[in-house]
């Protein structure tokens, strides 16, 4: 009885001693955070999702990626005024995706510097995933306006919205 | 009832042997938390991946764990607090296990966000489940030793 009583004097000693440091470090790092996580709605009133929008780089530009309607997104597909990122594994992506879309895995975002670095920051870029039910997009987004890019869009209503209107894809069942 | 095992674990070996476990699991720990703790927005958005929290328990989570992690890892080494550092680290082993089953189980692929939060990470999947279940079994060791050792001491 009295080890279990010490066991559990020490668990709180280091939760308090780990809350206090962690509390006090988010002042002092440069890449520190609030303690309330803040939430967007993305998509219309009726429909809009909560999406945790986690601030990844305080410092840097603000101004976060915000969502970008099916008209639209067709729009600048027809006049080839942006580029389509297809956020989803490469196993989604193969199985069908936008037409003339690049797959760029949210989780594979470092492996693809090379290629980003080589585009014009200015470029209109729009992401996207399979649809209401990811945030990869919102996710490629935020990774893509913190490496610097101005114009970046997150099409929320994603790949299945989009061949839901018909609009050209590539697919292979 | 002792085993050849028990008797092992109270020899003088024995000992050399859990403290070395234990060591590297603290060593580990402070590794896997040094990442978290210099980026907590990136390893806010890893625990979202796995859509398990409530969305305002986020950055307190993202705030707090690393730190645990890392207090953790610090109290295994010294062999201060061992006995419940041992426990936090073997709890949030089995919450990091559960979590990547339900993540898999779900379809969802993302980085895992175990050891740092860059994507170099490799993706939730059945690797991360054993690497978390050997590390398992290293804090149940521990556990198992003090509790051999405890009648004695």
């Amino acid at each position: 009885m009295i080890q279990m009583n010490k066991t559990m004097r020490d668990l709180l000693t280091l939760l308090a001693l780990s809350t206090v440091l962690g509390i006090s470090a988010q002042a002092v790092l440069p890449n520190g955070i609030g303690l309330k996580t803040e939430i967007t709605i993305v998509g219309d009133d009726s429909t809009g999702v909560a999406v945790p929008s986690v601030s990844i780089n305080p410092s840097g530009d603000d101004a976060a990626a915000s969502n970008i309607s099916l008209i639209n997104a067709h729009s600048a597909y027809e006049t080839n005024s942006a580029l389509f990122f297809d956020a989803r594994n490469p196993e989604d992506y193969k199985s069908g995706h936008i037409r003339r879309a690049i797959n760029l895995p949210v989780h594979a975002f470092l492996d693809s510097l090379a290629y980003l670095e080589s585009l014009n920051p200015d470029r209109h870029i729009i992401t996207y995933c399979d649809g209401e039910d990811c945030n990869a997009s919102i996710d490629l987004a935020a990774d893509l306006k913190m490496m610097g890019f101005s114009q970046v869009n997150f099409f929320f209503g994603g790949w299945q919205e989009w061949r839901d209107a018909g609009y050209p894809v590539v697919s292979h069942p | 009832m002792r085993s050849s095992f028990d008797n092992f674990l109270e020899s003088q070996y024995g000992e050399w042997f859990t403290r070395s476990i234990q060591i590297g699991l603290g060593l580990l720990f402070i590794y896997a938390s040094l990442d978290k703790i210099w980026n907590p927005g990136l390893f806010a958005k890893s625990i979202s991946n796995y859509r398990l929290l409530p969305l305002p328990l986020l950055h307190i989570s993202a705030i707090i764990l690393p730190w645990l992690e890392f207090t953790c890892g610090i109290a295994l080494i010294i062999n201060r607090y061992q006995r419940a550092a041992n426990i936090v680290i073997g709890g949030l082993l089995l919450v990091f296990i559960l979590a990547i089953f339900s993540a898999m189980a779900r379809g969802l692929d993302f980085n895992c966000g175990c050891f740092s939060v860059d994507s170099e990470e490799s993706n939730v999947g059945l690797l991360k489940i054993l690497q978390n279940t050997g590390l398992l079994l290293s804090a149940a060791l521990i556990e198992y030793r003090m509790k051999v050792i405890q009648p004695k001491s």
